[in-house]
């Protein structure tokens, strides 16, 4: 089945995005999780959110939860991959798991791991971010994987079966279950260099000579959750109408620009969903 | 239409057209390619009669992706007079691609 909207985020440009949509009556799905949003739990006071003087974040947060209760809307708690805009339509990836759906807004917050010095320049001339995909191409070489979560260590295994020499650096502490051939190197990468080609990680205490590095990371830039959607230094380019360049996709809230706050996000939200809404009625 | 395209006919298909050559190297494990296989099947049929459209499988054809340094894919590349002119890595959305292969027709 495909969705009207797609919504991807619970913060508060998520969640308004979302009451809006269900107001014009569009089928919509919603990803994020239970908690909404990990700065909104987190917050000790809010004194500028309009019509509600003092509150908690975790307070605004059940008032948030009461509003899309009462209006039926529900959560799904998966993680989002990959957004493929296939034309007419969004392909949404949770791992071998597809939704569709005719247009998305965005709204996942500003808080992503940023990229390693080297790391955007040598994007697809030997960095890469999905070991699983590209491991065959790396057969009998050096592969250097950097792991920021535990789901790293499986591709890793992986790979190790191909490639000549793993080298896997944790970003994480714990044990590691990894493969007695995969040498584990307890270092903070600092820089990828190469000439034409990766040949080279710099961490803080040694070098690695590598042919291909993978990133792993937990949540990465909008540009590589949506390929092909275009930036401005650190957030996602939009005009007023929450628009990006890539047609149906819409953003609201922090992931689109300064300043990070609850009310721009909301109403950066609702402008979203109005969009996406003009854009539904446009092309039926 | 996407049409195969094998090691054994690679040099000669790029060097010998005078339309633009787009190659997409994929392979049958690669999860983005499967996504972008649908979306140049659309622009093929879309620029049909001004570009020429081909898909290189890399696990079959080694000395092709070996040769134009494939490292991630699917990696799209337009060529014309047997040279690279562009190269497109990773997942792009058909507008972007569509309009990248016009520049050169």
């Amino acid at each position: 089945m495909r969705y009207d909207i797609a919504i991807i985020g619970t913060g508060p440009a998520g969640l308004s995005a979302a009451i809006n949509s269900k107001i014009r009556n569009k089928n919509i799905i919603l990803f994020g999780s239970k908690d909404f949003s990990s700065k909104l739990i987190k917050a000790p006071k809010v004194n500028n959110y309009l019509g509600f003087y003092d509150i908690t974040g975790s307070e605004l947060k059940a008032q948030f939860e009461k509003h899309i209760n009462v209006m039926d809307i529900g959560i799904t708690n998966e993680r989002i991959n990959n957004i493929y805009a296939m034309g007419d339509y969004f392909a949404l990836m949770v791992n071998e798991k597809m939704y569709e759906a005719n247009a998305i807004i965005v709204a996942t917050g500003i808080e992503y791991t940023k990229p390693l010095k080297g790391e955007e320049e040598f994007l697809g001339k030997g960095v890469g971010y999905c070991a699983t995909c590209d491991a065959p191409l790396y057969k009998g070489k050096v592969v250097t994987i950097i792991g920021y979560n535990r789901d790293a260590e499986e591709e890793a295994n992986y790979v190790s079966e191909l490639a000549e020499k793993l080298y896997y650096i944790p970003m994480y502490n714990g044990s590691y279950k990894l493969r007695g051939n995969i040498e584990t190197v307890n270092d903070r990468p600092l820089e990828i260099q190469g000439d034409d080609r990766v040949n080279k990680l710099i961490l803080k205490s040694s070098e690695i000579n590598t042919d291909g590095i993978f990133v792993l990371k937990d949540s990465v830039a909008p540009s590589q959750l949506v390929p092909g959607l275009a930036m401005e230094g650190d957030h996602i380019k939009v005009d007023l109408d929450m628009k990006t360049n890539i047609k149906g996709c819409f953003a609201a809230g922090d992931c689109t620009g300064k300043p990070y706050q609850y009310m721009r996000a909301a109403g950066q939200g609702q402008v979203a969903a109005l969009s996406a809404v003009a854009y539904l009625d446009s092309i039926e | 239409m996407v049409r195969e395209i094998k090691d054994e006919n690679f040099p000669q298909t790029i060097e010998e057209s005078s339309m633009p050559v787009i190659v997409d190297f994929w392979a049958t494990w690669c999860g983005p390619c499967k996504m972008l296989a649908p979306v140049m099947e659309e622009i093929a049929t879309e620029l049909d009669g001004k570009a020429q459209f081909f898909k290189l499988n890399v696990d079959e054809n080694p000395v092709a992706s070996t040769q134009y340094r494939i490292s991630s894919i699917p990696t799209i590349m337009v060529f014309k007079n047997g040279n690279v002119l562009e190269t497109l890595v990773g997942f792009r959305p058909k507008e972007a691609i569509k309009s990248l292969i016009e520049k050169h027709i």
